[in-house]
């Protein structure tokens, strides 16, 4: 996926799906399938869930757009109810992350490995912010802080608008995605439907890495 | 999972419960009184035979069966019982006088914690039932930790402690689907599960859960499993009259129970047939398995010797005619110490 170059934008005017430099990209839909219950971390998970449809949505629009020191994701897909609410025992909230490699050797299926993490921003929608995670194996995940990434979702007529953000390049000892402009990353998506009771390990993700250019030409004035 | 060096275990005379929930709430007094508590009782007391708390808990699954987690599902809040509101406010200070009765405020509940108090089951005049006090069995296989994807429970090498780390808990809540005793609750303010800690911190300072301290009965006995002094050991494993709730949950529980004995039933012409207890034995076995037989043979046993004027040290155990001997040393003043919430 391309990322055009949106200089002189501050990140915080992406955070609102509806900004309008939002529509110089060119989205692009990504179909979803449900993780593994085989690759389910407990017992009781795997026992819970065989047979249940894991991944309740089916695809998800994406688009991104970097601002020279910035990159936020923008994110779309339908969901027919909005999950913020956790009064109750069973209310779950809906969620998204965007998935970055943090070495060249991570690997999505695994979320990650001893030394070869994978690097997680993350987006709830109880608490409406970003969240950044690291995780080193499934079940491994692990929260880093809760300020570097950004995230806002706005649920409107049965769909989520979500953009997650991050600096390309953040300061820390973790082994977190560092991102440069020009360079080819990759990604992954993933999302829960709380409505399903998905969550943790049960959701639905984009599959292997796909690539993401940064472009290093910026955006016309427009 | 750490090697298991001691296991702390508690023994429940359901013989002594008279069901006056002191036990639970010194409990809610104690620890559940923070926001997103208000609806929980780590400890609680219902009438059995009964549905319970959560209502119909003992039909909702979870635990192990063969070997295998058994899938569950979360009880809800009003299946907990919720948490009422009250028109205190217009009771006590709304200049009403007699005329204010106290009620719940908004959508009158269906159900509550303690819902079927003293219903039991039987028809007059061998109507029966008795209580039955609960907290989180602190297993030995605990499904909850087991279920964790997080790592989020443990259980605690120097006493077997089962404890939620609210640091590592994402409030995910298969803990609460795979718990088949439905003793683990859902914080909806910290986002996190919380449960009956066994008082760590009393325990920690040599003091005995508020609830078997508390208890007015001398219901509960306190202390580790493999004391051979103390009276955990003698009633679980020398007389073998405590006895795990639902043992064919497969988790292995760490609390035990003296079931109850009950006096003969009334025959169709009113006489009194000795043959048959009051409380089928049949509903006393689907809570805790065949050997409850065993177990009310040996208290009646006993009971026959002491009556002939013979000793039973098991009696005297249970009768704890000396309240320190029922906490196996854990009988520290809590007055004495400088408690502090870090």
């Amino acid at each position: 996926m391309r990322v055009p170059y949106a200089a002189n934008v501050d990140v915080e005017a992406l955070l609102d799906a509806d900004a309008a430099p939002w529509r110089s990209t060119a989205p692009e839909t990504l179909t979803m399938m449900g993780t593994p219950v085989g690759l389910q971390p407990t017992g009781y998970i795997r026992t819970a869930w065989t047979g249940k449809k894991i991944g309740a949505v089916e695809s998800v629009t994406v688009a991104a757009l970097h601002t020279g020191s910035a990159l936020a994701f923008r994110l779309e897909w339908a969901d027919s109810t909005e999950n913020r609410d956790l009064t109750d025992t069973t209310s779950f909230p809906d969620a998204a992350a965007v998935l970055l490699p943090s070495t060249p050797g991570s690997l999505v299926m695994t979320m990650g490995a001893p030394a070869a993490p994978v690097n997680a921003w993350y987006w709830r929608a109880d608490a409406d912010r970003g969240r950044h995670v690291i995780a080193e194996g499934i079940g491994t995940s692990r929260t880093l802080d809760v300020e570097l990434v950004r995230g806002r979702g706005v649920w409107k007529e049965g769909r989520w608008k979500v953009v997650i953000a991050r600096a390309l390049r953040v300061d820390t000892k973790e082994l977190v995605a560092q991102l440069d402009v020009g360079a080819t990353n990759r990604f992954a998506v993933a999302v829960w439907d709380g409505a399903s009771g998905e969550r943790g390990g049960i959701k639905a993700f984009s599959g292997d890495w796909r690539e993401l250019v940064l472009d290093a030409t910026k955006l016309a004035r427009g | 999972m750490s090697e298991l060096k001691r296991q702390l275990a508690m023994v429940l005379d359901l013989n002594k419960c008279i069901g006056c929930q002191t036990c639970t709430i010194a409990c809610k007094r104690l620890w559940t009184r923070d926001e997103g508590m208000d609806y929980m009782w780590w400890n609680s007391v219902n009438t059995m035979p009964g549905r319970g708390t959560p209502k119909d808990w003992e039909q909702m699954g979870g635990g192990f069966r063969d070997g295998q987690p058994k899938p569950s599902r979360i009880p809800t809040r009003k299946e907990f019982g919720d948490a009422w509101e009250f028109n205190h406010e217009e009771v006590f200070f709304g200049g009403k006088g007699p005329e204010a009765h106290l009620q719940v405020k908004g959508e009158q509940p269906e159900w509550g914690p303690n819902w079927d108090e003293d219903q039991g089951a039987g028809e007059y005049p061998n109507g029966y039932y008795f209580y039955l006090p609960r907290i989180c069995n602190h297993c030995t296989h605990p499904a909850c930790l087991e279920s964790c994807p997080r790592q989020a429970i443990e259980k605690r090498e120097q006493d077997g402690i089962v404890l939620i780390n609210e640091d590592r808990c994402r409030g995910y809540r298969f803990c609460m689907e795979a718990c088949p005793y439905k003793k683990i609750y859902w914080n909806h303010v910290q986002k996190v599960g919380q449960k009956c800690i066994f008082c760590f911190p009393r325990i920690e300072q040599g003091v005995a859960n508020a609830c078997a301290r508390m208890c007015p009965g001398r219901v509960r006995f306190v202390g580790y499993r493999d004391d051979q002094n103390g009276p955990i050991w003698k009633l679980v494993d020398k007389y073998k009259v405590a006895l795990p709730l639902h043992a064919e949950y497969g988790t292995e529980p760490n609390v035990f129970y003296v079931p109850p004995l009950s006096p003969p039933r009334f025959d169709a012409n009113g006489e009194i047939d000795e043959s048959q207890p009051r409380i089928p034995n049949e509903y006393l076995i689907a809570l805790f398995g065949p050997p409850v037989l065993d177990v009310l043979a040996t208290l009646k046993a006993e009971m026959t010797k002491t009556r002939a004027g013979q000793k039973s040290e098991l009696l005297d155990i249970l009768i704890a005619y000396k309240w320190k001997d029922m906490f196996s040393g854990f009988d520290r003043d809590p007055a004495t110490i400088e408690w502090k919430r870090t």
